[in-house]
């Protein structure tokens, strides 16, 4: 039966131990503990060698069993331990929260060894098989889950499991008596399962017997093979000396019982104990689920990969090499598989060097050893959040190699992509994990929330840097950050009306805008152009979001009333206007602006355009699509030189500032007005020549945040 | 998922076949003219796929290895002889031996066989090979089910009714059986012509060699692409959940994580992102650029400078996650999806992929102001055995070493105090737990004897510890639940030597 399938026999495993006097019995393994006593000279009486009893070697070895299945399978592979007596002690449930060895370990404290003066005739491990198969019965909260998910088709949600009986059985016939036993009762508490809604009749049923008996006495009972008692039940029976016998037999069976395989680590290079500056090697074997062999399995090669040791049939361990990491940079590798590992000798000191380096976040290769031929890498070991996990590497030829250049492909010739604002956007929308059941206001889970949110990063995303004029301009930052969140509080709107203020002051003072000269001939659209554009821009990025609430309506309704007017207003505004004083300053404030905060941007050269004021930029080298950004100090100086005027008139109202605004704007464009009203602009422009302070095309002037 | 095409070419692919216009046509012909419009079609629409050629009769021979040089598979094709009689099964495990050696036992394949339904005759006949399935040695083992995954396509250059006539048929079906289900017989409708043999091989490549095209969209961003190999739908839990889960055509970015929070995950399978142009529409999202109207670019050249999605993902790319279960990554400088096995949770240390939301709506950034954090990978709730110091005394030295520790300690009193009762209580619930009182009593001697043993020159403090600690042994040792709870632990007997105490020092 396949364990990856969702409810097979090793979804629920039944422990019944033996808890009855004569388990108190000693398994007559004796050991010794007084080591250090012989070093220390005479006169020093040895402890006598302890020996464990049968229940005690009953216990830890199935403790052992279940550290391994946990440590592998952390969820959904569940354990219910009972202990058998006068009657039957539950230690645990199939709950999630009580698969635990440490929860095992306190309840198993509480019960203690069995008492030998206790009656041996009304002790029998019968109650325990008794309750193991009505626990079996028991819905566990992962088939209840299924269940309510496949309502139409929940009869495909099976019930198996598995009882593991250690006990110390008389002979054959009692092993026999034991079997019917359990037979009878999966019959009965079927029947009750059937007319149930809380249980479920067990589909599959396999009943492990183990047999302890201790050492040097002989067996009463023989071994034997798995056998169909009837449709539902199957049995064997092993009969196993206490002590280490048992252990292997129990770390056998753990093996077979979850698809186990055993891979030794081996060369793994450790400093010596007494002797800090030597090292010597060392092999550790790990425990996993077999598919990490698969490649090996498949492929024969399992005996030539360097399997050894094969005392008893199946404990059969693959050997890989330990390449020594170099570095421990992050690199993606191409694996197929990842499986979690459980260390057969957890607490040896070879083992607990390799857990502890893994687990402190380094990752390891391993090798593939092979008689000749190059070295092949075909696993890794790595932990990710304290759980070490062996992956599995793909090492033969990828089917995906010479893929076609991403650069003949489409999109592949366009050189100014966004690369630095995307992976800005990215680092954006990187994702997080948050609890379960977690849903906003209006219901959304967490990942539709991450995608709701990546459509409004993107309502307005144009993908080159000659698309868009806003984009590349610092200034528009806080506006273009906020505009995307799903609410904006009042701070929010006051900050975007801030940047709309901000953008109008820096048309009042003819800054020039970083506006792309791809495609146009000459030196491209006038400066009072290039601020339609952007206006025209910013409404667009705006209007985009408008829906999502009133105050990114405000927003929108700040632009509009602040951006420059359409031509025709101006043109009725033109007259009658002293504006000549104003002008001036502004050009001038503009200029010191653009001195000082434009020093590495280029400028198209047009030499038959160029004032004595701008010559000190045009020499600057035009920059390509792909050269550095240009400094960041741009735009702090371009806010530091145009605020400190605003605020030194002392506090101004709101509204105050938006008029002064509006009325500068509308001063300050009369004088490009006149040349919309011709189609190709070209007349008006020769004309305006001289006035048109810095407006040379810049491209890619956007500062780096 | 590369192709090997497995062509017969015993004599019977030979015989003519019954024309009633001019030219007399062999079963052979058609093969190759079928194998001609397949190749065709994959230099055109499917020009990634590795496709190799193997000719068979009673032995095989591979004519070209793995190849996306489909000229040369054509020409190898034209320059076919004739050879003896079929025997399938040795030519089947050439085919394994082939896909084996070059792409390893994981990866996917897809078989092409071309035959005349004449399945040979006596020994090595696909009949005798059937017959006698059971009755084979481990090392004879008849090559089907093939130990990579692989689709069988069965081409037949005959008709029903002839296949049907033997037993050709049924041994077809069995062998499709054999793997797992997973292929398909094709046979010619009709008379046995070009026309039908066109047919049968444009239905072989609707069924596997249409390529997949989706479109990747990130919230508004979209870019048509095509996903290479194409994704093949893939069964979850036969038991449960019988219905094979697809890739969809539209791959939605949910959002973004770190290449190093994702950790070389383990994937079904990797496919290639190659973003294409859709019909001439090509202009959908390049307003900005370039309008050269003197001379028409070709639609590629058009495609290649439009702005794409896919470029500007490729270029700024760290990790992307979508959808449910795939993820891209650039290797090679490649857009690269990869498909996560299907689940709530195909990797324990993301949580479950459903859960994951923008970082924005945390109370604070997860990944700190300067990215120095990560809120990956997720902590399970229990630790593993070999990071909680767990004690296992299933060898004897693992009880010895644990002993030793405490007697080790025992000598260091009063400086190690602290550790010398750590590792007394670790011992103590170890025993508690596994019901080895003789163990607590026996250590209980220990310590009383190295009491005894303490030179004069000890601490007055190490003598009163060890006799305290002792005691307090002996006394878990006789179930006495005030003294043998699992979760007491004996503390440091608080003794007053000058001044200061051993619990001070601690």
């Amino acid at each position: 039966m396949d364990v990856s399938m969702m409810f097979s026999v090793s979804h629920k495993t039944a422990f019944v131990v033996d808890h009855c006097p004569y388990m108190a019995e000693s398994s007559r393994q004796m050991v010794e503990c007084d080591m250090l006593t012989k070093s220390r000279g005479q006169g020093v009486i040895p402890l006598a060698p302890v020996s464990k009893s049968l229940w005690t070697c009953a216990v830890e070895c199935s403790m052992e069993y279940c550290r391994i299945l946990y440590d592998v399978y952390p969820t959904r592979k569940l354990v219910h331990y009972i202990v058998s007596d006068s009657e039957f002690h539950s230690l645990n449930s199939w709950r999630q929260e009580d698969q635990s060895t440490q929860e095992l370990m306190a309840a198993l404290a509480s019960v203690g060894p069995p008492n030998p003066r206790e009656d041996p005739e009304c002790c029998s491990v019968l109650h325990g098989l008794v309750a193991a198969v009505e626990s079996l019965c028991a819905i566990t909260q992962y088939q209840h889950e299924a269940r309510r998910t496949l309502m139409d088709v929940a009869d495909r949600v099976a019930n198996r499991g598995r009882i593991i009986c250690l006990t110390n059985a008389k002979s054959d016939t009692h092993v026999r008596m034991l079997e019917d036993c359990v037979s009878e009762t999966i019959q009965e508490q079927n029947k009750l399962a059937a007319g149930s809604d809380r249980l479920m009749p067990i589909q599959r049923c396999e009943l492990v017997l183990v047999h302890i008996y201790p050492q040097g006495d002989d067996t009463l009972v023989s071994d034997r093979s798995r056998k169909e008692l009837s449709s539902v039940l199957s049995s064997e029976v092993h009969s196993v000396r206490a002590g280490r016998h048992l252990a292997s037999k129990l770390n056998i069976l753990v093996q077979q019982h979850f698809d186990l395989a055993s891979t030794t680590i081996t060369n793994i290079p450790m400093k010596e104990e007494q002797h800090a500056n030597t090292s010597a090697n060392y092999d550790v074997e790990l425990l996993h689920h077999r598919d990490a062999h698969l490649e090996f399995i498949k492929s024969g090669d399992l005996h030539m990969a360097g399997s050894t040791s094969r005392d008893s049939g199946l404990k059969e361990t693959v050997t890989l090499k330990w390449c020594t990491p170099r570095t421990n940079n992050v690199e993606l590798h191409y694996c197929t598989g990842a499986y979690r590992i459980s260390p057969v000798d957890v607490n040896s000191r070879p083992s607990s060097c390799l857990t502890n380096f893994l687990l402190n976040g380094r990752s390891v290769l391993l090798e593939q050893p092979r008689k000749s031929g190059s070295k092949v890498i075909s696993h890794m070991l790595s932990s990710h959040g304290g759980e070490i996990f062996l992956h599995v590497l793909n090492s033969t030829r990828s089917t995906l190699e010479d893929p076609p250049s991403i650069s003949e492909g489409c999109g592949g010739r366009v050189t100014d992509y966004r690369i630095t604002d995307f992976g800005e956007f990215m680092r954006e929308n990187r994702l997080t994990p948050f609890s379960e059941g977690v849903l906003d206001a209006s219901g959304r889970t967490s990942s539709e929330r991450a995608k709701a949110q990546l459509e409004r990063h993107t309502r307005y995303w144009p993908m080159i840097i000659s698309q868009t004029t806003i984009f590349n301009m610092q200034a528009v930052v806080p506006l273009a950050n906020l505009i995307v969140k799903e609410s904006l509080s009042e701070e929010d709107v006051l900050t975007c009306q801030k940047t709309v203020f901000n953008l109008v002051d820096m048309e009042r003072k003819n800054d020039p805008l970083p506006i792309s000269t791809v495609g146009s001939r000459g030196k491209g659209p006038k400066r009072d152009e290039q601020y339609r554009i952007m206006w025209n821009e910013l409404e667009t990025l705006v209007k985009a979001h408008v829906g999502s609430s009133e105050r990114h309506q405000r927003v929108l309704e700040c632009i509009s009333a602040c951006r420059s007017k359409p031509p025709e207003e101006e043109e009725r505004k033109k007259r009658g206007r002293k504006r000549e004083d104003k002008e001036d300053k502004a050009e001038k404030n503009g200029k010191d602006a653009d001195e000082k905060a434009w020093p590495d941007s280029e400028r198209l050269k047009g030499p038959q355009e160029r004032e004595k004021e701008e010559q000190t930029e045009s020499e600057m080298i035009k920059d390509s699509p792909d050269s550095p950004e240009p400094l960041n100090k741009k735009p702090r100086l371009m806010s530091e030189e145009i605020q400190p005027p605003q605020k030194s008139k002392g506090p101004v109202s709101l509204l105050t500032m938006w008029t002064n605004r509006i009325t500068a704007t509308s001063r300050k464009h009369e004088v490009f007005a006149g040349r919309l009203n011709s189609v190709n602009n070209k007349a008006e422009l020769y004309q305006h020549l001289k006035e048109d302070n810095g407006m040379d095309l810049h491209e890619n002037g956007k500062a780096t945040r | 998922m590369p192709t090997v095409v497995l062509m017969d070419s015993s004599l019977s692919m030979t015989r003519p076949v019954s024309q009633e216009g001019s030219e007399e046509f062999q079963r052979k012909n058609l093969a190759v003219h079928g194998l001609t419009m397949l190749f065709e079609h994959m230099a055109t629409n499917y020009k990634l796929e590795f496709t190799s050629l193997v000719a068979f009769s009673s032995l095989w021979e591979l004519m070209v290895p793995f190849t996306r040089d489909y000229n040369t598979l054509q020409e190898a094709l034209s320059n076919l002889e004739d050879y003896d009689k079929t025997c399938l099964e040795s030519a089947l495990h050439g085919v394994s031996n082939i896909v084996q050696q070059e792409w390893g036992s994981t990866c996917p394949c897809q078989v092409v066989l071309v035959t005349d339904g004449a399945l040979g005759i006596g020994r090595g006949s696909l009949r005798h090979s059937l017959h006698t399935l059971k009755q084979r040695v481990e090392d004879k083992k008849f090559p089907l089910p093939f130990p990579f995954p692989a689709k069988m396509f069965i081409m037949c250059i005959a008709n029903v009714e002839e296949l049907q006539s033997t037993d050709a048929m049924d041994n077809l079906e069995q062998l499709i059986g054999l793997n797992g289900g997973e292929g398909q017989i094709f046979t010619m409708e009709g008379p046995l012509c070009l026309k039908s043999v066109q047919s049968m091989f444009g239905k072989l490549i609707d069924q596997a060699y249409t390529p997949f095209y989706a479109v990747l969209h990130c919230g508004n961003l979209a870019s048509d692409v095509q996903v290479f190999p194409r994704p093949e739908p893939v069964l979850v839990d036969e038991e449960v959940d019988p219905i094979p889960k697809a890739v969809q055509t539209d791959l939605e970015i949910v959002g973004f994580i770190e290449i190093a929070d994702i950790s070389s995950p383990p994937v079904l399978s990797r496919h290639l992102v190659l973003p294409i142009a859709v019909n001439k529409e090509v202009d959908e999202v390049g307003a900005g650029t370039t309008e050269d109207a003197e001379e028409e670019p070709s639609a590629n050249q058009m495609a290649g400078k439009s702005p794409n999605f896919c470029v500007l993902l490729h270029g700024s790319l760290k990790f992307v996650l979508l959808n449910q279960n795939n993820f891209y990554s650039k290797k090679k400088s490649n857009l690269m999806m990869s498909l996560f096995e299907p689940g709530p949770e195909p990797l324990p240390w993301l949580g479950k992929i459903s859960q994951l939301g923008p970082i924005s709506d945390a109370a604070e950034n997860p990944y700190g102001e300067d990215d120095s954090k990560s809120p990956f990978p997720l902590q399970p709730k229990n630790k593993r055995s070999y990071a909680q110091n767990v004690t296992v005394w299933i060898k004897a030295n693992g009880l010895q070493t644990d002993v030793q520790k405490i007697l080790r300690n025992a000598r260091k009193l009063p400086e190690k105090t602290q550790t010398f009762y750590k590792e007394l209580n670790r011992l103590r619930k170890a025993a508690l737990a596994f019901g080895f009182w003789e163990l607590l009593k026996g250590v209980a001697e220990l310590l009383e004897r190295e009491c005894t043993l303490l030179p004069d020159s000890a601490h007055p403090d190490a003598a009163f510890q060890l006799s305290h600690a002792a005691q307090q042994l002996k006394l878990a040792s006789t179930g006495d639940s005030q003294y043998s709870a699992f979760n007491h632990n004996i503390t440091p007997l608080h003794t007053d030597f000058s001044g200061g105490g051993a619990g001070d020092r601690m």
